[in-house]
This record gives structure tokens, C-alpha cells and sequence, in this order.
């Protein structure tokens, strides 16, 4: 049985090293102190990435940004829980439920403590740009490239969540083809279900000409893969246009 | 009949292991310096013994004071308020910048396998920046006869990056030196962090402008990118020849 005394922030950098002896026997048994050992590092790196990333709208913002990003993690391991569960033995992998659980939990931990740690470098990106305030005209490439900035700090966070994720599963199973399936099968529901609570849960980043808010008015009304359908039809009808003779 | 007697080797005393050179404590801002660039491995030793917070913060504090002087020495170029400004802009920039930066570098050791605490690491950002610093000082008589003798603004920024450039080399050298000492399996994640603060450091020095030049103000009212800065400062300059 775990004791207090065993289970510290110390364990963090354990889980980012991929030090795949402890790691095993923490999947192996059921910690409920070491699941809010995860829950916290989630709340703490993912809320303060949050923040760095709404601040730049707003302090409000910031506050806003720093509950919603974390909760989406959170949200999406649970709503996926059972699914998760039930896939790993459906796909060659026999995990119990608790330890699919633990083990998305574990990349998730990674992946925040990773975003956690560069939160202070957004903060300095966003310092040295133009203000976003009210009605403010930003430069397309400054808005561009702080998105980039984003995109390619939550990839690489996730990249190497789940490379750790897959040495984890490759340690667990005698089969690594079925621990790719497994991982791919888990990555496929969690992007699913996470594309569209970001979706329900934006804004994140903010805009100029929009109020600061939790969530938009129309957070429940359409969908994030209807937005992206009309996205790519209207692309295509912008194109069509353009090729037609004058 | 030989007889054996039993000798007792419980009793004999064991002479102590001479201490290694690596294991004296390092005490004081001066001491540190000198191992830095004397015994760097000795630091590195020293980072993981007892005494490691005070090592980090001595090296820290010995960085700023470098800087505070190096400082001076650049706002001697335009005089007045950048003799106080420019050094306070220096060291509390590259001080913050190295703050800043650890998180991530912290990270990067433990994705590349580094079995290093927190402070270790500390210690070896510590260990950069006070490099850095002092072999700026050790830049400062040159810089200071160009600060004196020097009309061209872009010039001069110029002289002060190319010596911040290569006291950084050094700096970087030992912090992969460091990486080496703590085991990494990967030294992907330090190169392209050696890159990052670099442009960290380069931003702030233009975040905090003017440090060289003259301003109404202390700080700037616009917001730009290091390059866009250089290139716009570079037009002024070649703008004001034109002109003559």
C-alpha cells in the first residue's frame, strides 16, 4: 500500500524519464493519492499554459483559459474511460480498467508538466507582441504566429506523452503490435471526443472584437467537425471561383 | 609445525579515503567563478552534494554583479541615464531570461534521461549565465575603448552581441558538459534549448530597449521582434549618412 510519504511531486520527473521499472508496478496497482498526484501536476501545468495562452486577450481571460484547458483533459479521459477500458483487452492488450485509466493519466501528466514548463516562454511571447485590446487591428502574421507558437508546443507535449505512453504499453504487453493498437485506438477516441469539448469549451486564445466570455453563447449549437466541413466547402468555393474564366 | 596465528582485522584501523580535489566545497562568489572556469567538473560534483542552493545562488548573484559592471561599461556609449539603466536592463534581462528558461530545460534533461534534481539543473543555468557574464567583464576593456571612441549605434550593438556570442559559446559548452557529467542518453532537447534561450536573450535585450542608445523613455512604447529592430536601426543609421 502506498504511503504518503512515497507518493511527491517527485514522481514527475520519474514519468518524463519513461523509467519504464516504477512506472509498471505504479499501473499495476490502484493509488487513489497517486491519481491526484496526477489530477494536480493536470490542474497545475495545463492551468498555468492556460493562463499564458488567454492572457494575452485578457487577466480574465488568462483565469478562464487557466480552468478550461485542464478540464478538457480531465473531461476527455473520463468521457473515454469505459471506451478506453474496454478496448485495450478487445485489441490484445488485457489491462483492467483502472490501469487504462492510470496510464492515460500518466501521458496526460507528462503532457501537462511539458506545457506547464514552457508556460513562462508563452508568457514572454506574448509580452513582446502587440496588446490584443478591444477593437485592436493585429497584424495577421502576429496572430499567426502565436498560434504556431501554440500548435507547436502542445504537439510536442503530446508527442512526447505518448511516445512515453507506448514504452509504457510495449512494457505491459508481450505484443507490440497490439500496444500500437491499442495506443492509436485510445489516441483516435481521445482526439475525437477533445476536438469537439474544445469546440464547446472556446474561446481560447480570444479575439480583438469579441467580449471576453467563459464560453461563447453558441458553445452547444454545431459542432467542431461541421465547422470544418463548411471551412473546407467554402475554400473550395473560394477556389472554384477563382479558376472560373472572367 | 607452522602455526597460523589469527590475526583480528576488525581492530586495524582503515585509513580514509583521500578526498578527491572535486569534493572540497566551493565557498564564496569568487571561489565559484574561479572553479567555473578552472574546475568546471568540480562544480558539477558539487551541484549534487549538500551544499548545492547555496552554490546556485552564489553563482546566480556572482553572474548579476558581472552583469551590473559589463553594464556600466555599455552606457558609457551614450552617458546619462544609461549609466545606471543600461546596467540594471542587463543583468535583471539576462538574469530573467535564464529564470525563464529553466522550466524547460528542466524538462528537456529529464526527456533526455538526465537523473538530476531541480536544483542540478538550476546549477548548471547558473553555471551558464555566470560564465556568460564573466567572460563579458573579461570583453569589458575592449568594449570600453569602442563605447569611447564610437559614433555608429548599430556598430556598437553590434561589438556587444559578437561578445555576447562568444562568451555564450563557452557558457553553452558547459552546460553540455553538464549533461554529459548527469547521463544524458539525448542531446536533441539541449540543442534546440541552447537555441531557444539565445532568442529569449536576444528579445530581451530589445524588450528592455534602449541599452545602448537614448530614448524619452526608459522602456520602449512599441512592441517588435529582435531582427526587426537590428534592421530598423541599421536604415536609421545608413538614413543620418545619407543625409550628411
Amino acid at each position: 500500500m502506498d504511503t504518503a510519504s512515497t507518493i511527491s511531486f517527485d514522481q514527475v520527473p520519474v514519468l518524463l524519464r519513461g523509467e519504464s521499472v516504477p512506472i509498471a508496478a505504479w499501473v499495476e496497482r490502484w493509488s487513489t493519492r497517486r491519481v491526484l498526484l496526477y489530477v494536480s501536476v493536470i490542474f497545475m501545468g495545463a492551468g498555468l499554459y492556460g493562463a499564458s495562452m488567454g492572457w494575452w486577450r485578457d487577466p480574465r481571460q488568462a483565469l478562464y483559459v487557466a480552468i478550461k484547458f485542464p478540464l478538457i483533459i480531465l473531461l476527455t479521459t473520463l468521457g473515454n474511460a469505459l471506451l478506453n477500458g474496454m478496448l485495450a483487452p478487445l485489441l490484445g492488450l488485457n489491462l483492467r480498467f483502472t490501469q487504462s485509466l492510470q496510464a492515460i493519466l500518466m501521458s496526460f501528466t507528462i503532457a501537462s508538466a511539458i506545457l506547464g514548463a514552457f508556460s513562462p516562454l508563452i508568457g514572454f511571447l506574448v509580452w513582446n507582441v502587440q496588446p490584443m485590446r478591444p477593437g485592436a487591428q493585429i497584424p495577421v502574421q502576429t496572430y499567426l504566429s502565436i498560434q504556431l507558437t501554440h500548435v507547436t508546443a502542445i504537439a510536442f507535449a503530446g508527442v512526447a506523452a505518448n511516445l512515453r505512453l507506448m514504452q509504457l504499453l510495449n512494457r505491459l504487453s508481450s505484443n507490440a503490435s497490439a500496444a500500437r493498437r491499442v495506443l492509436f485506438s485510445w489516441l483516435a477516441g481521445n482526439l475525437f471526443l477533445g476536438s469537439q469539448l474544445v469546440w464547446i469549451l472556446r474561446p481560447f486564445i480570444g479575439s480583438p472584437f469579441l467580449e471576453v466570455q467563459f464560453l461563447r453563447p453558441n458553445a452547444f449549437q454545431g459542432n467542431f467537425y461541421e465547422s470544418v466541413y463548411y471551412s473546407i466547402r467554402h475554400l473550395i468555393a473560394i477556389g472554384g471561383a477563382a479558376l472560373l474564366p472572367p | 609445525m607452522e602455526s597460523t596465528a589469527y590475526v583480528d582485522m576488525s581492530s586495524t584501523p582503515v585509513p580514509p579515503r583521500a578526498p578527491s580535489p572535486d569534493d572540497v566545497p566551493i565557498r564564496g562568489l569568487l571561489a565559484g567563478l574561479e572553479a567555473l572556469i578552472r574546475e568546471p567538473r568540480r562544480v558539477m560534483v558539487q551541484l549534487s552534494g549538500p551544499r548545492a542552493g547555496a552554490l546556485v545562488r552564489n553563482m546566480f548573484i556572482a553572474a548579476a554583479l558581472c552583469y551590473l559592471f559589463y553594464g556600466v561599461v555599455a552606457g558609457t556609449y551614450a552617458r546619462g541615464t544609461q549609466l545606471w539603466a543600461a546596467p540594471v536592463k542587463i543583468a535583471g534581462g539576462l538574469v530573467f531570461s535564464a529564470l525563464i528558461c529553466l522550466p524547460s530545460l528542466y524538462i528537456f534533461a529529464c526527456l533526455a534521461g538526465v537523473r538530476a534534481r531541480l536544483v542540478e539543473v538550476a546549477g548548471l543555468v547558473a553555471g551558464l549565465t555566470a560564465i556568460l557574464a564573466l567572460l563579458l567583464v573579461g570583453f569589458a576593456p575592449v568594449a570600453l575603448v569602442f563605447s569611447t571612441s564610437t559614433d555608429s549605434l548599430p556598430a556598437m550593438g553590434a561589438l556587444h552581441i559578437v561578445f555576447g556570442l562568444v562568451a555564450y559559446f563557452f557558457g553553452a559548452r558547459f552546460l553540455s558538459a553538464g549533461f554529459t557529467h548527469f547521463k544524458a542518453v539525448s542531446r536533441a532537447g539541449l540543442k534546440f534549448w541552447m537555441i531557444l534561450f539565445l532568442l529569449v536573450a536576444l528579445q530581451m535585450t530589445t524588450a528592455l530597449r534602449p541599452i545602448i542608445g537614448t530614448s524619452d523613455t526608459i522602456l520602449p512604447k512599441e512592441k517588435k521582434f529582435f531582427l526587426v529592430h537590428w534592421t530598423d536601426c541599421v536604415k536609421e543609421a545608413v538614413d543620418k549618412e545619407t543625409v550628411k
